[in-house]
């Protein structure tokens, strides 16, 4: 790293806004997105005329596009709109984005959402006409062509199609790699399923809050592909999130709890992006550790300084490899780590306290930002005593670091 | 119905390698390294006009998942299949799928040695199923 870190508290997060989170609601993807960006804009008190920057998920996974926006909320102008590829990987991005235009002068105040509504928009679990990205037939028993688009004409033909089946060769591959038996597996992933799971029991927010699951629930549910279960992956539903990020100068002026932005990275190396098909390097190295060590030293903290995390969990194995990737627990310990300290309330580091991916709601990491910062604000339903330093991260090295 | 690769300029000499049941990579004209999928030029050395170059069909499984849960519906008979990244031995890397042998017996770093099927008319996918050497020893 040369010079001084990019943001060094001098971005905020400054109000968030989401909507229920259901199975099929009501409103398409464009109500939703309204719906959360209103909530974000009241949270911060402001008002859609004050927004002039937009920063988003890449269609095709944001449906929601910068006009329908516009024209819906009636913002006079936008002068700084962005919008960042590869799914989860936008994570970060959207937020470096957001903080990079506000710092240099391009933006004022900058949403950030993410709307999803797999009810009508397709199942992300599909990849058949079932699914928003998939590909169906031409006709009753026509052959399916897979366009060669980030090489998935040398994936799909072989059914390697979603993404629940290729984390299952991550986290088979974590297996070998360090020697885990079965039961070792199954132990660690469903000690991360079942602790998310408790965290949503308490959160009225969580589509699984009323649903308790044990370790028989667990171990009984059906393999999707192996070694995942069902509760191994995450939720599918209708959902938005919304943030609003602006300077602390004028964040300080709104609110007295302003989240301040200590970092925020993306980061993309050749077959490392999360979708992809994985052939060089370590399969686990998913996560550069420079990525990671860029993520800490330009938020100019240490490991021990964070007090709770939301990993990106579109299913258990990936908070498990976060841990290390991001430098919490050792290489190859992880696994052991779980199941002894866990990731709940009274553990060294508290994890998705919101219940996650796998259990409040699937919306792309997105809730993840927003429990954090109701962790920090100390509003949140499974609050983490003094919370004050919280890290958002994806798998693949799209990741933040927000401090109140 | 099958699933079957779009085939490219770029794509196909691989595509039509297969169907006359031969495997082949890319392989730079100018520094000799070799990789997989192809790329319209060589990112070692950046030549341009990368060759083809057949590898022996040999390799090792390197990760898999037995998929007992179809998410698209030309899979659906097909059910449970073992997806898996093979190694080859000269290298590279690939996709493919496991066959010839019982989903619960394939393991990490078996040897494994590429076959062809035709899935459709005209395109044929080379899978892998476990090294006559490795049955031998009892699997």
């Amino acid at each position: 790293m040369s010079g001084r870190p990019p943001f060094s508290k001098e971005v905020a997060i400054v109000g968030i806004g989401q909507t229920a989170y259901g199975k099929a609601l009501p409103g398409t993807a464009w109500d939703l997105a309204l719906e959360a960006i209103l909530a974000a804009l009241a949270d911060a008190g402001l008002e859609p005329r004050d927004v002039d920057g937009i920063c988003r998920f890449a269609p095709p996974f944001e449906p929601v596009s910068e006009p329908q926006l516009v024209r819906a909320l009636g913002i006079p102008e936008l002068r700084f709109f962005a919008e960042s590829p590869l799914g989860g990987e936008a994570l970060g991005a959207v937020l470096a984005h957001a903080a990079a235009a506000v710092t240099a002068g391009l933006a004022r105040t900058v949403v950030v959402y993410r709307a999803l509504s797999q009810s009508r928009g397709g199942r992300f679990g599909r990849a058949d006409g079932r699914g928003p990205g998939g590909a169906g037939s031409g006709g009753a028993g026509a052959d399916v062509v897979v366009p060669e688009e980030d090489n998935r004409s040398f994936a799909w033909p072989y059914g390697l199609m979603s993404p629940g089946q290729l984390f299952a060769l991550w986290a088979r591959r974590y297996a070998i790699v360090h020697g885990l038996t079965d039961e070792d597996l199954t132990r660690a992933l469903g000690s991360i399923a079942i602790t998310q799971r408790r965290y949503a029991n308490n959160n009225p927010n969580a589509m699984m809050r009323d649903r308790k699951m044990g370790w028989d629930d667990y171990r009984r549910a059906r393999m999707i592909s192996e070694p995942l279960r069902l509760f191994d992956l995450c939720l599918e539903n209708d959902g938005a999130c919304a943030y609003v990020v602006t300077s602390a100068e004028v964040a300080r002026t709104l609110r007295d709890d302003p989240v301040f932005v200590l970092s925020a990275t993306q980061t993309l190396s050749p077959y490392r992006e999360p979708m992809g098909i994985y052939v060089t390097g370590e399969l686990l190295e998913l996560f550069p550790p420079a990525a990671a060590e860029r993520l800490f030293a330009e938020a100019g903290v240490g490991r021990g300084d964070i007090d709770v995390a939301e990993f990106y969990d579109a299913t258990s194995y990936m908070p498990l490899r976060s841990l290390e990737s991001y430098g919490f627990v050792p290489d190859g310990q992880a696994w052991r780590y779980v199941a002894e300290a866990g990731t709940g309330p009274d553990s060294p580091l508290p994890v998705n306290t919101h219940g996650g991916h796998l259990s409040e709601a699937y919306l792309h990491g997105m809730n993840g930002v927003l429990e954090a910062v109701r962790q920090l604000r100390g509003t949140a339903f499974n609050q983490v005593a003094n919370a004050e330093i919280a890290l958002v991260g994806a798998p693949a090295g799209s990741a933040m670091i927000l401090a109140r | 119905m099958a699933v079957v690769p779009g085939m490219t300029e770029l794509t196909a000499p691989y595509w039509e390698a297969a169907r006359e049941k031969r495997l082949v990579v890319q392989e730079c004209q100018s520094c000799g390294q070799v990789w997989h999928p192809p790329l319209p030029r060589c990112p070692h050395c950046h030549a341009a006009d990368p060759g083809w170059r057949p590898v022996r069909g040999d390799g090792t499984v390197y990760t898999y998942t037995v998929v007992r849960h179809p998410t698209h519906y030309a899979f659906a008979d097909a059910i449970p299949y073992v997806l898996a990244i093979v190694e080859l031995a000269e290298g590279p890397r690939l996709v493919t799928a496991i066959t010839g042998v019982p989903p619960e017996q394939v393991r990490a770093g078996q040897p494994v040695r590429a076959v062809f099927r035709e899935v459709a008319d005209g395109v044929t996918l080379p899978y892998f199923e476990p090294a006559p050497r490795d049955t031998e020893h009892g699997g």
